[in-house]
């Protein structure tokens, strides 16, 4: 920051006038630290400013210093007082005779009685605030659990679902053996031979790079046919593939993102026959 | 009887915050009319001047002790706490009020406290020299200083974008600057 355009904006004048906003006023003082120069600069406008309404100055009306020194309880002349004072001669006044009234005790009563409510309105507005606290803090803690709830309900129903489709005796259970690129692979594919429904299971199967995909290939009379693509992010349970009317093995092979039209043999993974 | 003890501004301080009233009646007896004036400039009647300025001396002498000599010089905290009672009774609803009724033609109550009683504020103190501002300043000037709005509320008071305020009034105020010299 250049501290003399800093200094010439006007900042000088508007912190001392108390025009400056409250982050204005922390950035100056903290300026006002490092920069002698600043600090010159606000010490002559303040002088300036001091000086002019000193040379303006209108009296105030006579009556106005005995009226504040009263309010304040200050003593006008200080000499003859303070000395009584110090010698401990003052007279005290004759404290008058009290008559407690009714009325006055009436008054006192009622005094007491809005203190003591006042202070029970506080604490039990303090007990309110605290309740309503709590309240909102279980509130969000049922929220939480609703729908955390919800969650495994979900995905209940998907294991659910996939375990009805399994129990199916209608499903051809093919199981997919992991190849030469990947041995440990394994994945099941899961071939209703009425409705054509395709499932693929996913045992295990290495991450693909990110710009790679798995496609699941259907061998129908010796030529691979898509049976669609592979989405390592949805692979609880069994997936829906393309329907397949006919195939003889399933294979899969590791393909660019967005899938190839026909596969790429040396990325061949995993196969298994019907 | 009177005493012709002088105090330089940090002894004034110390002695202040140390509750002296030697150097609190000093204090008055320097700068009651110095503050006087800048109250007139926002409260012009000089009976309510009077009472706010009581005030003032009331205020300094209560919270002497939160003035921190570090954060600018004593008359520059005076001169904002006198501003800043000023403003509040300009304010009040009793002040309002009291304006309203002025101007009243049957309000026989308030006849004798107006214009009779009224400096003509244009002639003292800041006033005179915000006076020698372009008029564009002059307003806005008026506005945040002397009725202490705040930015925000010129801006809509004048439909001015924030940034032309905030850059008039410090264009204007590095004005006052050079005037005040």
């Amino acid at each position: 920051m250049n501290i003399k355009e800093y200094i010439s904006s006007g900042i000088v004048e508007s912190y001392v006038l108390g025009l400056a906003s409250n982050e204005e006023q922390l950035e100056f003082e903290q300026l006002c630290l490092n920069h002698a120069e600043l600090r010159q600069a606000k010490e002559a406008f303040e002088i300036s400013l001091e000086q002019h309404a000193l040379d303006n100055a209108v009296a105030p009306p006579a009556a106005a210093k005995q009226k504040i020194w009263s309010q304040l309880n200050l003593v006008a002349t200080a000499a003859p007082e303070v000395n009584m004072e110090w010698a401990g001669e003052k007279v005290q006044p004759l404290a008058p005779v009290r008559s407690i009234n009714f009325a006055k005790l009436l008054a006192a009563a009622s005094v007491i009685l809005l203190v003591g409510s006042t202070v029970l309105n506080f604490y039990f507005y303090n007990k309110y605030q605290t309740s309503i606290a709590k309240l909102d803090e279980f509130i969000a803690s049922n929220q939480t659990l609703v729908s955390n709830s919800n969650v495994m309900q979900a995905k209940l129903q998907q294991y659910q679902n996939s375990f009805e489709m399994m129990k199916d005796p209608s499903m051809s259970v093919v199981a997919m053996k992991g190849q030469a690129v990947a041995p440990q692979s394994l994945t099941t594919v899961y071939w209703n031979r009425q409705t054509k429904d395709v499932y693929l299971l996913v045992n295990t199967l290495p991450q693909p790079a990110a710009d790679k995909q798995y496609q699941l290939w259907a061998i129908v009379d010796g030529v691979p046919v898509d049976a669609g693509l592979l989405n390592m992010n949805e692979t609880n349970g069994l997936v829906r593939m393309k329907n397949i009317p006919k195939a003889q093995a399933f294979a899969i092979t590791l393909e660019k993102k967005g899938g190839s039209v026909s596969p790429d043999l040396t990325a061949l993974y995993v196969m298994g026959k019907i | 009887m009177s005493n012709t003890v002088t105090y330089n501004e940090q002894e004034l301080v110390l002695s202040l915050k140390a509750k002296d009233q030697q150097s609190f009646s000093y204090l008055y007896d320097n700068y009651s009319g110095a503050l006087y004036s800048i109250v007139l400039q926002v409260v012009p009647d000089k009976e309510l001047a009077s009472d706010v300025l009581q005030e003032v001396f009331v205020n300094i002498w209560r919270k002497i002790e939160s003035y921190d000599p570090t954060k600018g010089r004593l008359f520059t905290w005076m001169l904002n706490v006198a501003r800043n009672l000023a403003i509040d009774m300009v304010r009040s609803k009793a002040y309002q009020n009291s304006q309203k009724n002025q101007g009243l033609p049957e309000s026989e109550f308030f006849d004798k406290s107006g214009s009779a009683t009224h400096l003509s504020v244009d002639n003292i103190g800041l006033k005179k020299i915000v006076d020698k501002l372009k008029t564009e300043h002059r307003v806005l000037i008026d506005l945040a200083y002397f009725k202490g709005y705040t930015h925000e509320e010129i801006a809509e008071i004048e439909s001015l974008p924030l940034g032309t305020v905030k850059t008039r009034i410090r264009s204007a105020l590095t004005q006052l600057r050079v005037y005040l010299k």
